[in-house]
């Protein structure tokens, strides 16, 4: 968690190796990510998945045939075993009903869940998620909330999450860690952070408007600069 | 001065890098199309796309050239007695320069801003990085069969484009100034040679389709994912592929009829 800009999405894309650090180290498995070629990095990709906070569904493509984009791409199970796994996979999001609509028939929470579903087609052991909860209504949010942690217990995963939603992602974290400045400001179980004595942990957590992270951007003095 | 020197310097390095990235990234997407029953299907989805759905503005813009180039060169070879080789100027026009100039300049305008702003729009709404995410290289699932399709659909374009202007040129020349038919395509067919210049006809409209597919390709990969960067990408694309397409002809037509 950790205020918008911090690097929170930064991080999540040099876990994937999208993007590579200019040093240090990113292990998966116990394997560094950095080192990776190529080929490597696409294979390591197929043991992980990601939800964009877009969804990023492929907007050319049923709401079926996105979920079993994955499943087309790395395996040749037969086509009747696909439609059952997609099946699976959507009646676990609860859009069963919805596998013949298309991505832009489908609302915000919709479409994070057809994605949700898409991302775990083919069972990777960790998860990434981006923002999962941003411009949800209460439904969609409680909703997605819920099958984010049963989905991580039912299929034993590991689940990294970055949000700035800080009831909902500490309801249902094992281990929080509050980024600001691209430093780790506050690291724990939630009941650890809510004790916490930082000042950049205590205005993040209640959601104070101004303290050690201002709410002005830097600027020249007000006075200055308007009366020049 | 100083401050010049330096802009200068860093945008021609900003021109060096992008230009070896593209290199690099025509490499990856040569060579990424596999020959599985996958790649062929997105293969002939691309045939569609970038190919048939340009047929219609090839084939009129084909017949209008190649009626324009009959009654323009009817006009000043009638004055010397020559308008019996309308069929052979007609020909000779397209399908040494026209055919396949024009027809890469309709390629870029129609299906290479088609295919940039796809791109960038997918990577604008981050379906490429979901699919690197997925372990699906963007590079041989979206680029490789988009770029092979320019290129396989280009050179046909271009011969279908100076078919139907000769067919142009027929309808005018023949049967609306009266040139006798027998001496319209006797002359085309004792003057056109098929290596010296239909074959070059092809070969200029295969480097055009390289360059035009390229670039359209490119633009869209690397546009910066806003509604703006995909507009200035696409412009990008046109003018670019216009740019290279003119300069290239010259170049070609130098070499092979210098």
């Amino acid at each position: 968690m950790g205020p918008s800009g911090t690097g929170k999405t930064t991080l999540l894309r040099l876990i994937g190796g999208q993007i590579k650090p200019d040093r240090g180290e990113i292990l998966l498995n116990g394997v560094d990510v950095v080192k990776f070629k190529r080929k490597e990095l696409f294979d390591a990709r197929k043991k992980m998945g990601m939800l964009f906070q877009s969804g990023a569904l492929f907007s050319d493509l049923s709401v079926f045939e996105n979920v079993a984009f994955p499943m087309r791409a790395h395996t040749k199970l037969p086509e009747d075993m696909i439609r059952d796994i997609v099946l699976m996979k959507l009646n676990a999001v609860g859009l069963r009903g919805a596998r013949d609509l298309m991505p832009s028939e489908l609302s915000g929470g919709m479409t994070r869940r057809v994605a949700l579903a898409r991302t775990i087609a083919l069972d990777p052991e960790l998860i990434l998620y981006d923002e999962p909860f941003a411009g949800q209504d209460p439904i969609a949010m409680g909703v997605l909330v819920q099958l984010i942690r049963l989905l991580n217990d039912a299929l034993g995963l590991t689940s990294v999450l970055v949000s700035h939603d800080i009831s909902e992602s500490l309801s249902i974290c094992d281990h929080a860690i509050i980024l600001a400045d691209g430093h780790v400001i506050g690291e724990g179980t939630t009941s650890e952070l809510r004790k916490s004595d930082s000042p950049l942990v205590k205005q993040f957590l209640n959601g104070l408007p101004d303290g050690p992270v201002p709410f002005h951007f830097p600027a020249l003095d007000y006075q200055t600069d308007l009366l020049g | 001065m100083i401050d010049l020197i330096i802009r200068l310097g860093r945008s021609g390095l900003g021109y060096s890098e992008t230009i070896g990235r593209s290199g690099i990234f025509l490499c990856h997407a040569f060579f990424g199309l596999g020959l599985s029953q996958k790649g062929l299907k997105l293969l002939v989805h691309q045939l569609y796309k970038v190919g048939v759905l340009s047929l219609v503005i090839i084939i009129v813009s084909g017949l209008f050239i190649g009626m324009v180039l009959a009654l323009q060169g009817y006009s000043i070879l009638v004055d010397y007695g020559s308008e019996q080789a309308v069929g052979q100027m007609v020909a000779l026009t397209l399908v040494r320069e026209l055919g396949p100039v024009v027809a890469a300049l309709l390629f870029a305008g129609r299906a290479g801003s088609a295919l940039t702003a796809e791109i960038g729009l997918m990577k604008a709404t981050e379906q490429l990085s979901s699919m690197e995410m997925m372990g699906v290289d963007p590079l041989k699932r979206v680029i490789a069969p988009r770029l092979w399709a320019g290129l396989i659909t280009m050179p046909l374009l271009a011969v279908i484009f100076s078919a139907v202007g000769v067919f142009g040129g027929l309808l005018v020349g023949v049967e609306w100034l009266g040139v006798y038919e027998g001496s319209f395509w006797a002359n085309m067919q004792s003057s056109v040679d098929f290596k010296e210049d239909i074959l070059n006809g092809v070969i200029k409209s295969v480097v055009f389709g390289v360059v035009c597919s390229w670039i359209a390709v490119f633009q869209g990969y690397d546009s910066v994912p806003t509604s703006e960067g995909i507009s200035i990408a696409t412009t990008k694309t046109v003018v670019y592929s216009s740019l290279s397409v003119l300069g290239l002809d010259f170049l070609l037509t130098a070499i092979m009829f210098g």
